[in-house]
């Protein structure tokens, strides 16, 4: 047991999130490192596999040093843990390479918008596994992008599927931040431990990945403030399916 | 018709644009693993997109830690002596 212990709710329950994110996306990938639709993108899809799944192992450990972790040490071991904090789309097998795109241009990217906020982080072990992170992550956001473009560009039911594939996933996503008064994140927002509320964390993670969809002419419920120069959802989030515990739609 | 016709036409039968979906051009890989040492070939990827070339190159030839890569698209080496 850690000499001393970390009392914080809120940490320790985005922690548990990413953990949990970070291995369920690891486990949907896996499936796909030996059937993408060339060998170049299988080994791609192999690699970063072991990408994700080595950032979830960076994340478990931490959860033993927090009182929370202890109290329950079944839920801090991937082996024997329970509770499955990862979004909904990833309780199902992908039905297709274009949901690992998806996942990949949607999910992990919001999950990076979070470490990139957490860089100068006042919890250290945070702060430098965000670092690694962040590093890993620029050739997986290189992959998501050339994966969107050439898919949407294919036209027909190949550009129709991945639309499908970002749909159903977009909602979703957007709410991993949580709602602008979650208190969860607006703790660690005052605590230090990330640099952004969550509009201005949703505001950073759509200015990622609209310029692409806008370029490739997605039609997407988002909207950019010429006057703010900030993206937001266009259309309201669906707060009434929020698990906030799980971080998760119903 | 140019290939990016093929790709954005709908009225393409689906084979045809599944044909289109496939990678055609070749990026010859170059490496090296001293800053003392010259760049040599290490192998080569399939890809159309530049940005996936390189994702492709990264992820295959990892065998090493690389003090540098770069890729060359095939068809830009010119042949000075035919073997």
């Amino acid at each position: 047991m850690p000499t001393t212990l970390i009392d914080n709710a809120a940490l320790f329950a985005v922690l548990s999130s990413l953990a949990d994110n970070k291995q369920a996306i690891a486990r949907r990938y896996a499936y796909w490192s030996n059937g993408a639709p060339a060998l170049e993108a299988a080994v791609a899809a192999a690699a970063m596999t072991q990408d994700e799944l080595g950032h979830a192992r960076t994340l478990y450990p931490l959860l033993e040093d927090f009182a929370q972790g202890q109290a329950n040490l079944v839920e801090v071991e991937p082996m024997t843990r329970t509770l499955r904090y990862h979004i909904r789309v990833l309780d199902t097998d992908f039905q297709g390479w274009s949901d690992f795109v998806a996942t990949n241009f949607l999910l992990d990217t919001a999950l990076t918008t979070f470490f990139e906020a957490a860089q100068d982080s006042t919890y250290e072990p945070l702060r430098a596994r965000s670092r690694k992170i962040m590093q890993e992550e620029r050739l997986h956001a290189m992959h998501a992008e050339g994966w969107v473009r050439r898919l949407a560009r294919a036209g027909g039911k190949v550009r129709e599927t991945l639309v499908a594939s970002l749909m159903r996933q977009w909602d979703e996503t957007l709410c991993w931040f949580g709602p602008q008064d979650d208190p969860v994140m607006q703790q660690l927002h005052q605590e230090g431990v990330i640099d952004a509320t969550p509009d201005e964390l949703r505001s950073r993670y759509l200015h990622k990945i609209m310029p692409i969809l806008n370029g490739l002419e997605i039609d997407v419920p988002a909207a950019f403030n010429a006057e703010t120069k900030r993206w937001s959802p266009s259309q309201p989030l669906p707060w009434q399916r929020w698990e906030a515990t799980a971080r998760r739609l119903t | 018709m140019s290939n990016t016709d093929t790709l954005t036409n709908t009225a393409i039968p689906p084979t045809l644009r599944r044909e289109a979906l496939n990678e055609n051009r070749v990026w010859q890989v170059y490496a090296r693993r001293k800053y003392e040492e010259p760049l040599h070939e290490i192998g080569n990827v399939m890809a159309d997109d530049p940005e996936l070339a390189k994702v492709y190159a990264r992820s295959i030839y990892d065998e090493f830690t690389w003090v540098e890569m770069v890729i060359v698209p095939r068809e830009s080496i010119l042949t000075v002596i035919a073997s």
